[in-house]
């Protein structure tokens, strides 16, 4: 193969400067989750919940024409009452919070693990980004996932209420509810965004940091069971990833948490969390391995 | 200047890596050389801010090391020795992605990326995934990646390790290329001295984190040392034990050739005058052309 089959020419452009300069990390993340096998599956079954409720709000302003579903099954169309307890139910649902975990495994294990991996931290680092940039697009990464299954379809359900209600009820009866939405979104791409990273950045090998999520996951929830079904001591989901979320879900949204615990702890629990992956990134990513 | 380096100190835990390393590189291809652990990747990371230095202060195109390590990174392209490819990526992806990091528009890094890939000799294999390049390509598209956003100054750590010798003429003939032809300066790290000799005019030689030899590279083999090939007929021993002894270094080859280094001082007349003393016969008396091996065994002080 040649070299120099064409000659080299100087580039006559300016440089821009970036307002979000970790723009590009992200936009590759996500073009690098959906060249991985089953993360597409994973995408696409996410959006089941999100489905599933659109119509129920669907139903709940059309009950007249649905009374057959639910003919002999008096008081059967209660869930279908769009309130603060609906929008929890989803955001706080087993099955979203398995597949935003399920995405992070397929799509998000790799995001640092590969990096480090193939030693590709000094060629980040060789350009004009800071270790933050860095960091922040690869949270973006996990971010933007997380978000299109939270924010998006919470702010879907709000507006799809409205235009089927044909009036703004929903927000002067419950005028916490978009804020709700907003913040429990975030909450949940921040927390998963950070468990992600925290995970991938403990090992060179994006298999590892994928069953380590899975795991993780898995066991907190695991854990919190067996020691619950024990002591009976309501104090145990804070052991549970799982029911810490779905404990400060209930706070926001107003509604009663499932366990007798202030949401509170779990935001804490939460929180170290996000607290222990900011420290383990801070030193993780580097553009050289530096041994004192 | 392109790099002025004023007393600058770096340590790892207790050991030192740089210690009062005082350098000044304008113009051309240079070449940083040094055995394993002489601080050589330790400088480059340095300069382009991967590690803050101890102690003393620098300036890299202009730009302090210390307080203009972005600026710095912006013209600078840095090719480094490991493999560092992103997995699950082809060629132009990959270019035009540190490109985009860079500053470069996207649009703009992408076009780029289509012509150094062309420029380094992947332009049919640029959408190939990285996943299946061989050892010598991925040379080149680490060169690629450095070249991408049109650098002032490209530094080149250990560019031809893992070469095949095709591949090695290869990547060496590009660095000769860019170095004098593109008005890049090139700084190219290395232990393997042939590859320095091949596309360097400057050298700088680190020992044990200090500068041990530093210029032009025809001038230090000339200036700094004369050696002389002599083939002599019998009493090679104590002749060579007499040319030591007035402070010549003497080296004997498998062919019974006697190297021997003159001291500044010494005029090549004392060889002959020594030989005469011990009734040695002197068959062959050649100048011989110092190598940068040469000078490189004599700087370091290895054989």
């Amino acid at each position: 193969m040649p070299i120099a089959e064409q000659g080299y020419t100087h580039w006559g452009g300016r440089f821009v400067e970036r307002r979000v300069p970790w723009g590009p990390i992200t936009r590759l993340g996500v073009r690098m989750a959906f060249k991985r096998k089953f993360f597409k599956l994973a995408f696409a079954l996410s959006f089941m919940p999100a489905v599933v409720f659109a119509a129920g709000i669907y139903v709940s302003e059309r009950l007249e024409d649905f009374q057959f579903m639910f003919k002999g099954r008096p008081g059967s169309t209660s869930f279908l009452e769009v309130n603060p307890l609906y929008f929890k139910s989803y955001f706080a649902g087993d099955f979203l919070l398995f597949m935003l975990v399920m995405m992070m495994v397929l799509g998000g294990a790799g995001l640092i693990a590969d990096d480090l991996r193939s030693n590709s931290l000094q060629l980040y680092f060789a350009r004009p980004i800071r270790k933050r940039d860095y960091l922040a697009g690869k949270l973006a990464t996990a971010g933007a996932f997380v978000l299109l299954f939270t924010l998006a379809p919470g702010v879907l359900f709000i507006l799809l209420k409205i235009v089927f209600a044909g009036s703004f009820k929903i927000l002067t009866a419950y005028p916490w509810i978009p804020a709700a939405v907003v913040l429990d979104s975030l909450l949940l791409a921040t927390f998963f965004s950070a468990y992600t990273l925290l995970i991938s950045s403990l090992s060179k090998n994006r298999r590892y940091a994928a069953v380590l999520l899975f795991l993780g996951y898995l066991f907190s929830d695991l854990f919190f069971g067996i020691f619950y079904g024990i002591f009976h001591n309501p104090a145990f989901c804070l052991l549970s990833i799982k029911a810490n979320l779905q404990q400060v879900a209930a706070a926001l949204f107003r509604v009663p948490p499932a366990f007798d615990v202030p949401w509170l702890y779990s935001l804490l629990v939460l929180a170290a969390i996000v607290a222990a992956s900011a420290a383990v990134l801070a030193r993780k990513t580097r553009g050289v391995e530096v041994i004192k | 200047m392109n790099i002025e380096l004023k007393d600058l100190r770096f340590s790892y835990g207790p050991v030192t890596a740089l210690d009062g390393v005082d350098l000044t590189l304008g113009e051309g291809a240079c070449g940083l050389l040094g055995p394993n652990g002489a601080g050589k990747s330790t400088l480059l990371r340095i300069l382009l801010g991967f590690l803050r230095p101890d102690r003393g202060e620098g300036r890299v195109l202009g730009y302090d090391i210390r307080r203009e390590p972005f600026a710095i990174r912006r013209i600078v392209g840095y090719m480094p020795e490991d493999d560092c490819l992103i997995p699950g990526l082809d060629a132009v992806t990959f270019t035009a992605y540190f490109g985009e990091l860079s500053g470069m528009p996207r649009q703009e890094a992408m076009k780029r990326a289509h012509d150094v890939l062309f420029y380094v000799g992947l332009g049919e294999a640029r959408y190939r995934s990285l996943e299946t390049y061989s050892a010598g390509m991925k040379q080149r598209l680490k060169m690629a990646q450095a070249l991408v956003h049109d650098p002032k100054l490209l530094f080149l750590d250990e560019p031809t390790s893992n070469l095949d010798p095709q591949g090695r003429i290869e990547v060496l003939e590009l660095i000769k290329d860019i170095s004098s032809k593109k008005d890049i300066q090139v700084l190219v790290s290395s232990h393997i001295l042939t590859d320095i000799e091949a596309t360097c005019s400057r050298v700088v030689i680190l020992n044990r984190g200090k500068v041990a030899a530093e210029g032009d590279l025809e001038a230090l083999k000339e200036v700094r040392f004369r050696l002389y090939e002599i083939k002599t007929a019998g009493g090679e021993g104590s002749f060579a034990e007499a040319l030591a002894a007035r402070g010549c270094r003497v080296e004997t080859t498998e062919e019974g050739l006697l190297k021997v280094y003159l001291p500044p001082e010494m005029d090549r007349r004392a060889i002959f005058a020594e030989a005469f003393r011990r009734s040695v016969q002197i068959r062959t008396f050649v100048r011989s052309r110092t190598s940068l091996e040469d000078l490189f065994a004599r700087t370091v002080g290895v054989d």
